[in-house]
């Protein structure tokens, strides 16, 4: 309610744009006189326009009665009003739309949630399934592994990803086989558990060879005799050609693919074994997908292994 | 249902001297003012009080502090925790130098360090003690029952943080132990292998694991625990704390009339004092 | 059964009315103990630091000499290794040593996920396993009895990981002490050698030294068997042969050379 001029009330001016246009003004002077000068005069315009109008009204107001007031709607207005929604006594008056609103609103939600959800979830998972490269690494010349011995051969999975990607293998130069030589590459991983094997044999530390891989990482070749391969973790205890033969590793150790190309030996991929018959040049090896340690590749406990995240990828 | 046997009150607290009484007055007045202003904006200096001054019952004892004090242990944990991550850096060129760093070179690092790493077994022992507590005591029965599987969890998530933990040194006894405990979870049957695919981040163990590992235990492990055991005070405030069962003065004990008593004799004389009827 | 909701519901008020009559505001009377266990609780943690940091020493890069409470640091991860045994940390052992008790491939999966995670779902349901209204412990004698085994199990279990010993990466080093301990004569170490490298330890133990696995015997005073030279030879090239059931892997490979320099250190081996 407007106050009478005279009152002992505090002045309150009605609700006016006029005084939102004069500072608009005056920020386009300041605004000019650091960014460019044209703006300055626009400003003086605006803001004396709008000042011109806020004085008028100011004045205007002090010297002329406030309007009179509406009166207050009638009760029985009121009660018109609420038969139309029609209510009970004392119940808040609600709105037709609510239902709308409702589900617009869960509906909306849920949108959201699932934008920010579903890439954030997939960044954190799907990155261990996808995308996962297997390079070729470079095991040195084939002269290296003379025939019928065993080479410790240590060596980097991705040399540009370090000294984390470093992994032992069993290599042995089986002699001729069909179409080419043949070689048994043993990985070092217990399948029981991950943990490392090791040859159970003598190992001639001083005869390590230390060449460079073609990426620029070490390459450490060690003569070794294995009369076996042990695993310190549980007793595990495989033969020559990976077959297990006493303690809980559940198949045979896995092996390596490999191929040779102008006279090198290179490491192609890992593969899980079930069992293999005979030996060397001549073994039938029983080869299934990678699969982690622990886990069955036959049999009836096979069953709980039927997908692997290998299988997904591409 | 008649009481035989009035309970002990505590001896009444003699009011202070005149004198005294003003100039405490006076404090507790000044006191007041912020406190009022923030009771008044927020409720929550009522609150508060009402945490502190509510009633437990008379005969807890030293055994109800092993919650508090294995919340105290993970305070420790989280405490030191934030002030190692200020230093440590996560990856496997750099992590097992950055905690030598920290041990060799920050100034008081190595009492950091060494408290985080005690901690984590104090934590865990206290854990253990107090779920024995609560299983002895009976404390998960009715109405506490979520308050149990809140504390369940909670142990469950604990033990995570001590295996996620584990790795960032990024030692040969970190790194192993990693391997074989990824390696268990892949054995579960069908989701197995993929649990521990996307704990290694790939098929093998990279530079990927040991920060997946580290935001677990950085981020998602602790703010999980933290909510949980918010609510696992909310309940043990609002439900109450349990009397030892086998006290005299137990809450809630029943109220059944006392069987009457024999004629005393030589063998099963009257009792007196304290068991007397 | 609402009887029994409506008889817990009772309880539970009374429960209520006893402490607003009878208890004691939690401050200070209850607080004031929290505090002092939670001060007990840093201290020991913050002595604990002390002590391991101050009686440890480092010796450069690598792992470092161990003091009262073990070392500073151990070799940093190498991915590669051929010679180091993995181990969880203590409040696992438990779980360490049930891996080592379920030791048939079989059974693999039982010692990894099958148990743990029934522990696991009968520890989260116990509310709802157990929901007689009975607390006194002498008054539950199946909750007591099955605390009772499972906290002496797991204490057990985790002992027994703490102690179980491991072939370490250094069986090589320990032979010069063989050789003097148990007064081996010169024509015995290269023998010890190869036994040390061929992975004879991680299922045998000699000397302190090495894993007893799949039910090896301790070959320390293996000579005192008066098996003779050729027996050993045998044995090792094919034990199941020599001895019908036996789970030892062949040693053929090692060469006729290698395996009579083992017999010869074994047979020498009587104790000291």
């Amino acid at each position: 309610m407007e106050p009478r001029p005279g009152d002992n009330e505090p002045h309150t001016p009605s609700p006016s744009i006029w005084p939102v246009g004069f500072a608009v003004g005056i920020a386009c002077i300041l605004a000019g006189l650091v960014v460019s000068r044209p703006a300055v005069i626009v400003g003086v315009l605006i803001a004396v326009l709008f000042g011109a109008l806020w004085a008028r009204d100011s004045m205007r107001s002090a010297s002329t009665p406030p309007p009179e007031e509406a009166p207050p709607a009638t009760p029985a207005a009121a009660t018109a009003d609420a038969d139309a929604l029609e209510l009970e006594d004392g119940e808040l008056a609600t709105f037709p739309r609510n239902q709308f609103l409702e589900l617009t609103t869960l509906g909306l939600g849920a949108v959201i949630t699932g934008v920010v959800a579903l890439p954030v979830v997939g960044f954190a998972v799907l990155p261990a399934f996808t995308g996962q490269e297997h390079k070729t690494v470079d095991l040195g010349t084939l002269d290296n592994y003379p025939q019928d011995e065993w080479r410790e051969v240590k060596f980097r999975l991705d040399p540009k990803l370090g000294y984390v990607t470093r992994r032992t293998v069993f290599v042995r130069n089986n002699g001729e086989g069909d179409g080419g030589p043949s070689f048994t590459l043993i990985s070092n991983r217990c399948v029981h558990l991950g943990c490392p094997v090791q040859a159970s044999g003598p190992r001639e530390d001083n005869q390590r060879k230390i060449v460079r891989q073609v990426q620029g990482a070490p390459l450490e070749m060690t003569p070794v005799l294995p009369a076996n391969f042990s695993c310190p973790c549980h007793g595990g205890a495989y033969d020559t050609e990976g077959n297990r033969v006493a303690g809980p590793p559940v198949r045979a150790l896995d092996r390596y693919k490999y191929s040779i190309i102008d006279g090198r030996l290179h490491l192609v991929e890992v593969y899980s074994v079930a069992e293999v018959e005979g030996e060397g040049k001549n073994a039938k090896i029983k080869a299934y997908g990678p699969q982690g340690p622990g886990e069955h590749v036959d049999g009836l406990e096979g069953w709980f292994y039927p997908i692997q995240p290998q299988d997904l990828e591409q | 249902m008649i009481e035989t046997r009035p309970p002990r009150t505590h001896p009444p607290v003699p009011p202070p001297s005149r004198r005294k009484r003003k100039l405490t007055d006076k404090i507790i007045q000044v006191v007041m003012i912020p406190l009022d202003w923030l009771e008044e904006r927020s409720g929550l200096v009522g609150g508060t009080k009402y945490f502190l001054f509510r009633k437990v019952p008379r005969d807890t004892n030293w055994f109800h502090t092993l919650g508090s004090a294995t919340l105290t242990a993970f305070l420790v944990q989280a405490g030191t925790g934030v002030i190692l991550a200020f230093y440590y850096r996560p990856g496997p060129g750099e992590a097992y130098e950055s905690i030598r760093h920290i041990t060799d070179d920050v100034t008081l690092g190595w009492l950091v360090r060494g408290m985080h790493k005690w901690g984590a077994s104090v934590f865990i022992i206290l854990l253990f003690l107090h779920m024995a507590r609560v299983f002895i005591f009976g404390a998960y029965k009715y109405p506490r029952e979520l308050n149990w599987v809140v504390g369940f969890l909670l142990l469950v998530l604990g033990m995570l943080q001590g295996f996620t933990g584990y790795l960032l040194p990024w030692d040969q006894t970190a790194y192993w132990a990693t391997v074989v405990g990824i390696n268990l979870n892949g054995t579960g049957p069908v989701m197995g292998p993929f649990l521990a695919q996307f704990l290694r981040g790939g098929d093998e163990i990279s530079g990927t694991t040991i920060t997946i590992f580290y935001a677990m235990h950085m981020l998602l492990l602790p703010g999980a625990i933290a909510g949980l055991i918010l609510l696992h005070l909310y309940l043990v405030v609002r439900l109450g704390v349990s009397s030892p069962p086998w006290s005299d003065e137990a809450a809630g004990r029943s109220r059944a009339p006392l069987p009457p008593r024999g004629e005393p004799g030589l063998v099963r004389p009257r009792a007196r004092g304290r068991f007397a009827r | 059964m609402s009887r029994a909701a409506d008889l817990r519901r009772e309880d539970y008020k009374q429960y209520k009315e006893d402490v607003q009559r009878e208890g004691k505001p939690f401050y200070p009377f209850a607080m004031f103990h929290d505090t002092v266990m939670s001060l007990v609780v840093v201290i020991v943690i913050a002595g604990l630091a002390c002590i391991w940091y101050f009686t440890a020493e480092d010796v450069g890069p690598g792992a470092s000499k161990p003091g009262w409470l073990g070392v500073l640091y151990e070799d940093k991860a190498d991915p590669g290794t051929t010679s180091f045994t993995p181990r969880p940390d203590w409040y696992f052992y438990f779980l360490f040593y049930l891996l080592r008790i379920f030791k048939w491939p079989d059974t693999v999966v039982l010692g990894t996920v099958g148990i743990p995670t029934v522990l696991l779902i009968i520890g989260l349901l116990l509310p709802f396993l157990d929901r007689r209204p009975e607390r006194h412990p002498l008054r539950r004698p199946v909750a007591m009895v099955t605390l009772i085994v499972t906290a002496i199990s797991m204490g057990v279990l985790t002992w027994k990981g703490a102690t179980a010993p491991e072939a370490g990466a250094g069986s090589l080093a320990e032979v010069p002490k063989w050789m003097q301990e148990y007064n081996l004569p010169a024509n015995a170490q290269p023998g010890a050698e190869i036994f040390a490298v061929s992975g004879c330890l991680n299922c045998h133990t000699y000397g302190g030294s090495g894993s007893p696995n799949l039910g090896a015997p301790d070959l320390t005073q293996e000579g005192t068997r008066n098996r003779g030279i050729q027996w050993q030879i045998d044995h090792l090239k094919c034990p199941s042969c020599v001895n019908p059931g036996s789970p030892m892997p062949p040693f053929e490979k090692l060469g006729e050379d290698n395996l009579r320099k083992i017999a010869i250190f074994l047979e020498a081996s009587k104790g000291g």
